[in-house]
Order: C-alpha cells, then sequence, then structure tokens
C-alpha cells in the first residue's frame, strides 16, 4: 500500500507530461477554439462553462492558448537542453579526457561563464542576437552548458580511475575505444537525469525571456509572453496570469518529480 | 451598428461619473477633465511631490534637442512659454506681453514682458528670445518639433531690450500657437552657451521650479524657485509655488506605477491605464485628470508611397477590414473616445467624418478583388502576381500602451479574416526610428502633438517627408499631393480665420478621403494622483500638468 502512494507524485508528473506533450502534438486533439480567434465583445470573461479558463483582453480563449502554446514551451525547453546538454558533452569529454593542459584550458573557459549570471549571458546573446524563438532557444542552451559540463568532467574522471578502465588500459585498448565503449556510456546515463531535470528548467527559462519580450511575437501563444501580457491586468483579470503560470509551474515540477524518481532508481 | 457592447453597458456608472466631473470642472483648463471639484480647502505651503513617469526617460531634459512629449511633460516644471493658452483654451500671451503681424503677413514684431529673470540671474529680454530661436534653428542642436515649429522665420533682429522683429520667409498664422508650446520654450541665454551636454542635464528657464540633480535612470529632482515671478497675475496664486520640490522618477511598468501610486509611494502617475482608471474612479482616494493632448490624432499612418498602399483601393479596403471601434469599446473601459478625425477633439478646427470609416469587410473584399487581389494561399492571405497581400506594423514598445498593442492584435485578427497579413513587430524606439529612416514599414502609429490646425502641413505636406536635422520626417504616410500642398500653404498662411477654417476642413477632407490614416482616438493624456494632491488640473497649452498652484494636504 505505501509503495502505491509513494508511486502516487511519479504517475502524476508523468500522466501531466503526457498530456502536455499530447498538447504539443495535437493541439486541436485538447482545444478545437482558434487561440487567435479575437471577440472583443467576450473580453476579460471569467473562467465558465464558456470559457474554461477565461479570456484575454482580446476575448481569446486562455485555455486554448495554453493548450497551443505547450508546443513552443516544450520545443523551446528540449531544444534548449539539448544544446546545453551536447556543448557540455563536447566541453566535459575535452577536460575529462584530453589530458591536463586541455583540461587546464576548458576548465577555465567554464570558470569565466560561471562567473556571469546565466540569465546575463542569455540576454548577452540575445541582445548580440536579436530576438527570437531561435535566439531564446541557444541562449538558454549556452547558459547551461558549463555547469553540465562541469558534471560530465567529473563523471569521466570517476570512470577514468575505475577498474574496468584500467582494467582495458592494462589490456592495451586505444584510447579513443576506452572513451567510446567504457566511458561514455557509462558517463552518460545520469545524463538522462539530468536532462529531464533540465528541461523543466529551460521552460521556465525560456518563459522568463518571453516574458520580457524576448521571445516569440505576439499573438503567439507562448506561455511566458501570455503571462506578460496578463500581468496589466492583473488587478481585473487573475486568470490572464494565473492559468499559464499553473502551466509553467507544472511542467516545470512534473519535470522534476521524475528526474529525481529516475535518480532514486537508477541509485538503487 | 449592432455590436454587443457588454461592457459598455457594465460602465455606465464610470461615464456618468466621468461625465459629471467634466461639467463640474469649468475651473480647469479647456479640453482637461479632472475630478477635482470640491473645495481643496486653504493652500498648504511645503512637501515633495513625486511625479512617476511611464514614458522613457528623455535623453535631454532640454525640450529643444529633438523635441518629444515626456521632454515637455518634464520641462513644464522650469521652463515656461512665450506664449499659452488659459483656462478657456484662449491663446494669451505668457513670457511675451504682446505681438503684431505687418498686413503682408510677412513681418512679426514680438514684444517681451519686463522683469522676468531666469534662475541663473540673467534677464529676459528680446536678445534672450533671439538666442534660444537661433538655438532651435541650429542644426546643431538637432531639434525636430522646434525646428519645424519656427521654419518659416527667415531673420530675426532684437530691435530693443523688449521688441523682437521676426521677417518671415511666408507667411504663418500658427506662429503664436508654437511659440505656446514646451519645445519652443525660453532657457537662459546665459545657460544656452554652455555645452550641449551641460544644457541638457540642468536647462534653466524661469519656471516655478528649477532643477536641482538628475540621477540618470532613475529620477530628476526639482526644487521650488524662490524668486519666481508670475507673468500674467489672475492666472493663479502670486509669489512662488506651494511645493518645496519635485521628483520626477521614471516607472515605465504601468501596474508598479499604479501600485505605487495605491500604496502612497508616489503622489501622482502618468500614462495611467483604461482598466486602472475604471478601477480608480470607483475610489475616494485616487483622482483621475484627463487632458487629451492637442495636435493630432492618434491615429494608423497608411504609407503610401509603396506596394499595396500605393493603391488608394487597397487602403480603402485596409480601413474597411479592421474593426476599430470593437476594440477601443472592450480595451479603453470607456476612457477613450473613437476618432473619425485627423485632429485631436481639442482643436476647434478638427473636423471628422464618421462615415468612411465603418467596418465592413464585404466592402473590402470586392475593393480588394478588384484591386486584383482575388486569390488566395494556403494560410488564407490573399495574393496577387505570387505576392502575399501582407503588412509590416512596427511598434514602438514605449510609444504605445498595452492596451494600444492588444488594439493592433485586434486589428492583426481582424485583418486575417479578410485575407490581410499584418507583422506586428515590436521594437524598441530607436529600431522604431530605424525602420521608418529605411522605409520599411506599411503601417505605422505615431503620435504627434502640436498646438492648433498647423500641424496638418507638418504631417501631410510633402516637405514633410524630408527628414529634419534629428533625421525625424513626419510626414508617414508619405502623401505627396500638389493640390494638398497648395490647400494646407494658403491654409496656414492667411490672415481670414474663417478662410483659415474652410481650407483646413478641405485638406482634411482630402486626406480622409484619400484613406491616408485610420484615426483611432485622441492621444490619451490620462494622470491618476492621490486625493491628497490638491488643485491639480492646470496644464500648458499642450495639456501637460503644471504644479505651480499645485499643494500636499497633510
Amino acid at each position: 500500500m505505501s509503495t502505491h502512494l509513494a508511486k502516487l507524485p511519479r504517475l502524476l508528473a508523468a500522466a501531466l507530461l503526457l498530456f502536455f506533450l499530447l498538447a504539443a502534438i495535437a493541439p486541436n486533439l485538447l482545444a478545437p477554439v482558434d487561440p487567435l480567434a479575437i471577440d472583443p465583445a467576450a473580453a476579460f470573461s471569467a473562467p465558465g462553462p464558456g470559457h474554461l479558463l477565461g479570456t484575454d483582453e482580446s476575448g481569446r480563449d486562455i485555455y486554448s492558448r495554453i493548450i497551443h502554446g505547450a508546443r513552443s514551451s516544450l520545443l523551446i525547453g528540449a531544444a534548449a537542453t539539448a544544446i546545453g546538454l551536447g556543448l557540455a558533452l563536447v566541453l566535459g569529454t575535452l577536460a575529462g579526457f584530453g589530458g591536463r593542459w586541455l583540461d587546464f584550458g576548458v576548465g577555465r573557459i567554464l570558470e569565466v561563464l560561471f562567473a556571469l549570471p546565466g540569465l546575463l549571458l542569455a540576454l548577452v546573446f540575445i541582445a548580440l542576437a536579436g530576438p527570437g524563438v531561435t535566439t531564446t532557444v541557444i541562449a538558454v542552451g549556452l547558459t547551461w552548458a558549463p555547469g553540465y559540463a562541469r558534471m560530465i568532467r567529473a563523471q569521466i574522471i570517476a570512470l577514468r580511475s575505475s577498474a574496468m578502465v584500467e582494467a582495458a588500459t592494462v589490456l592495451g585498448r586505444r584510447r579513443s575505444r576506452i572513451l567510446l565503449v567504457h566511458i561514455l556510456p557509462n558517463a552518460l546515463a545520469p545524463l538522462a537525469v539530468l536532462a529531464t531535470l533540465g528541461l523543466g528548467q529551460a521552460i521556465l527559462w525560456a518563459a522568463s525571456l518571453s516574458f520580457l519580450g524576448l521571445g516569440s511575437p505576439p499573438p503567439a501563444p507562448e506561455w511566458g509572453t501570455m503571462l506578460s501580457a496578463g500581468r496589466t491586468y492583473l488587478s481585473l483579470a487573475w486568470w490572464m496570469t494565473f492559468f499559464p503560470g499553473l502551466a509553467i509551474v507544472l511542467v516545470a515540477a512534473a519535470a522534476t518529480v521524475l528526474s529525481r524518481s529516475m535518480k532514486a532508481g537508477g541509485s538503487r | 451598428m449592432t455590436l454587443a457592447r457588454p461592457l459598455a453597458t457594465k460602465l455606465f456608472p464610470i461615464a456618468t461619473a466621468l461625465a459629471a466631473a467634466l461639467v463640474l470642472a469649468g475651473c480647469t483648463p479647456s479640453g482637461t477633465t479632472s475630478d477635482a471639484s470640491s473645495d481643496p480647502g486653504s493652500p498648504v505651503t511645503g512637501g515633495n511631490l513625486v511625479y512617476a513617469s511611464g514614458d522613457a526617460e528623455p535623453s535631454c531634459l532640454d525640450p529643444h534637442v529633438g523635441g518629444n512629449y515626456p521632454q515637455a511633460l518634464v520641462a513644464s516644471q522650469y521652463l515656461e512659454t512665450l506664449y499659452t493658452k488659459d483656462a478657456e483654451g484662449k491663446l494669451i500671451p505668457w513670457l511675451a506681453a504682446d505681438s503684431t503681424v505687418s498686413d503682408d503677413g510677412l513681418t512679426r514684431t514680438v514684444s517681451i514682458r519686463d522683469g522676468i529673470t531666469f534662475t541663473d540671474g540673467t534677464a529676459l529680454d528680446a536678445a534672450a528670445v533671439k538666442a534660444n530661436f537661433e538655438h532651435l534653428l541650429d542644426p546643431k542642436t538637432a531639434s525636430s518639433t522646434g525646428y519645424l515649429a519656427l521654419g518659416k522665420i527667415a531673420s530675426m533682429k532684437a530691435v530693443d531690450a523688449s521688441t523682437l522683429e521676426l521677417k518671415l520667409k511666408t507667411p504663418d498664422n500658427s506662429l503664436l500657437e508654437s511659440f505656446s508650446m514646451p519645445w519652443v520654450a525660453i532657457e537662459s541665454p546665459t545657460a544656452l552657451k554652455r555645452t550641449q551636454e551641460e544644457n541638457c542635464a540642468a536647462p534653466v528657464g524661469t519656471g516655478p521650479f528649477k532643477v536641482q540633480s538628475w540621477k540618470k535612470q532613475y529620477s530628476v529632482q526639482m526644487v521650488r524657485n524662490a524668486d519666481y515671478v508670475l507673468p500674467v497675475a489672475g492666472a493663479a496664486h502670486a509669489g512662488p509655488a506651494y511645493l518645496d520640490s519635485i521628483t520626477w522618477r521614471f516607472i515605465p511598468e504601468a501596474a508598479t506605477r499604479y501600485a505605487a501610486l495605491q500604496a502612497g509611494e508616489v503622489d501622482i502617475i502618468d500614462n495611467a491605464q483604461p482598466d486602472a482608471i475604471a478601477t480608480a474612479v470607483k475610489t475616494s482616494t485616487i483622482k483621475h485628470l484627463d487632458a487629451p493632448r492637442p495636435g493630432a490624432s492618434n491615429r494608423i499612418e497608411l504609407n503610401s508611397s509603396k506596394a499595396p498602399f500605393n493603391d488608394e483601393k487597397v487602403r480603402e479596403a485596409f480601413i474597411h477590414a479592421v474593426n476599430i471601434n470593437a476594440s477601443v469599446d472592450s480595451l479603453f473601459f470607456g476612457s477613450a473616445k473613437r476618432s473619425y478625425s485627423p485632429l485631436s477633439s481639442v482643436e476647434p478646427l478638427a473636423y471628422s467624418e464618421e462615415s468612411l470609416f465603418n467596418y465592413d469587410p464585404t466592402k473590402a473584399g470586392t475593393l480588394l478583388d478588384a484591386a486584383g487581389w482575388s486569390e488566395r494561399d494556403a494560410q488564407g492571405y490573399r495574393v496577387k502576381n505570387g505576392v502575399r497581400l501582407s503588412l509590416t506594423f512596427p511598434v514602438s514598445t514605449s510609444q504605445s500602451i498595452p492596451a494600444e498593442q492588444s488594439l493592433f492584435e485586434q486589428i492583426q485578427a481582424t485583418a486575417k479574416e479578410s485575407g490581410i497579413e499584418v507583422q506586428i513587430n515590436l521594437l524598441d524606439i530607436s529600431s522604431w526610428y530605424g525602420e521608418l529612416f529605411t522605409n520599411s514599414y506599411n503601417l505605422v502609429s505615431a503620435p504627434y502633438t502640436k498646438v492648433g490646425p498647423g500641424v496638418l502641413s507638418i504631417l501631410f505636406h510633402s516637405d514633410s517627408t524630408i527628414p529634419a536635422p534629428s533625421g525625424y520626417f513626419a510626414n508617414l504616410s508619405q502623401v505627396k499631393d500638389p493640390a494638398l500642398d497648395a490647400l494646407l500653404n494658403t491654409a496656414g498662411s492667411t490672415k481670414d480665420e474663417a478662410q483659415r477654417k474652410d481650407l483646413y476642413t478641405q485638406a482634411q477632407k482630402k486626406v480622409l478621403e484619400g484613406y491616408y490614416l485610420l484615426p483611432l482616438y485622441d492621444q490619451q493624456n490620462h494622470f491618476l494622483y492621490s486625493e491628497k494632491l490638491k488643485n491639480v488640473g492646470a496644464t500648458t497649452a499642450v495639456a501637460s500638468p503644471i504644479f505651480f498652484d499645485t499643494w500636499l494636504a497633510n
């Protein structure tokens, strides 16, 4: 019985992620109303039977916009995580397996990147490359890379002195083979956990950047943009801010819960 | 119109309250309505007024440089003008004592008031005014608003200490109206001799307050001018201002600004949002001042210099394809009234033509078909010779409030139904100017404030397609019509008031019927202030508030 209860958060998180994944793949299935269709006469309608989660200042359906916004939010999150992890993999491997001088060089670069707050790094990048979805994705990915790279480097260094790598070295295996066969597969397993955790965080970051007006242009339904638009009418129409915010929190929390349970499962 | 208007019904009590305020506000300058109708009691001297502005912080506090509304708002506290408008909206001399014009209209004589000194001790005289005009006309000053306003001046001469003689290139019947604008305000000639950087940081004028310090990105601190002399007796109390000082803060975020007012952290906010106004008028602690700006109405210009708007039919179709009234009703909570004129409703010569601007998608479709935009692409947009009917609409985020940006999004959504694509680009102000300079726009909304109908020449005369020294040009619909130019030239130079009115009416008809612009509403200028602030409502000729007579109750 207690094991069932313990599984509940995990199941809920998985169900939520599946729901938003479905929303991202086939939004029309869950929300048939056009997320861009305006109806000024129905502006600022409170949540109710006609509009499940209310309407915004142009009478657009909030529920429909959240469902249709899932695709860009999840895509931004996934792509940013992928970029961050990819970059981190290269840097981490170079540092952990490339010898003393490379380790030193990459280490210093990472330290410099660490010295800058992540959001600042993202803002600098956006200032240079101009706002937009692609830039947001790269910017968020870039800011995540240093942290991941350090973890990968630590993993590789730990594996380098493990018994199986020592055995392979004694047997005279080539370094590249040792890296590909013995080190990387073992270093990557914990990355799956990191990636899930990163997904939630990346969505949060992407939403923050859209909130600052640096993400997708209007009227595209994007959670951060919706949050920002609703802020103007916070005292009048709380639902304009609350529900997009709730979506962001739910996805980020679900991803975190899932990654925690994966980590717990992995260490058992 | 048979539109459902549930919000209008809900807001009826507010509308009545506003109407009542309008009637009661007989003592405030024309065009402005204030809730401050009850007796404010006896004035208290002292206190610091905290003003929170939602506009972009000016890069220069001297409104001669560039010349935009945020500069006018702050400069109205420390600079004064030659002319101004009285409570009835009549143009009256202020720093000037009088003015006459020769029969041929080519020589204007301005006499300057005696006994007024700038806060640096320099005396106000004809030579001082001349130095100001020269400063404005000097390309190095990079003035746009003031430069255009004085554009007709050919030469000037200080005949004696109190007489300035201006020779004009062509007669200009709006010159005195131009003199009433803060962008042509009179500054100390001694101070003007400093570098532009120094003068921008602390301009010196004759106003009731003077600039003490400026913490960039935060606030401008002003203190009372203890030696202030009111140029026209009887307009307000004599002697210096009641308030000790004014802190002019910049809080760009609308909700934060309103929250600061509610918390008592600031005493007055500008750029009040429609929803905040609707809430505030229901309270007894916050009061509302509505002061529509003179000059142009707030409108969307249709760039006629390039495709697809070089075809009048497409311009007309676009205007019928969008439903402005429905949006104004729902987004502005009754705080903005729809305009059908190129001019502000406070301009006596404004001409409206409602019948041209009805929402009629069927008519839009017929017009577009006739103009050759009959095919549709996969996304439902109209196509002609393989090119989509797409309109670029750069929007300056610092010049439009969120409700206005929502209005633009609604235009985008409604235009789509007629197969017209509108691409909204939200830009910071410098990128936005960049789009205008490179002619990379089909639609644009740019406010233009000026006193008098002369603004029509600035907005629609072909000369105004040529950039001012600052690089800005105001004829953004890029109308180049010799007949219109001729009308505007005569209207601006005639000495006959009836003819002036008739010609400006014809000119307005011409631009409206040519579908060069889509009027939206007056340039919104709403202030919300704490009920502790008394005697708010006096404004300059451009509707920027003056706090000379204002006092803070304990």
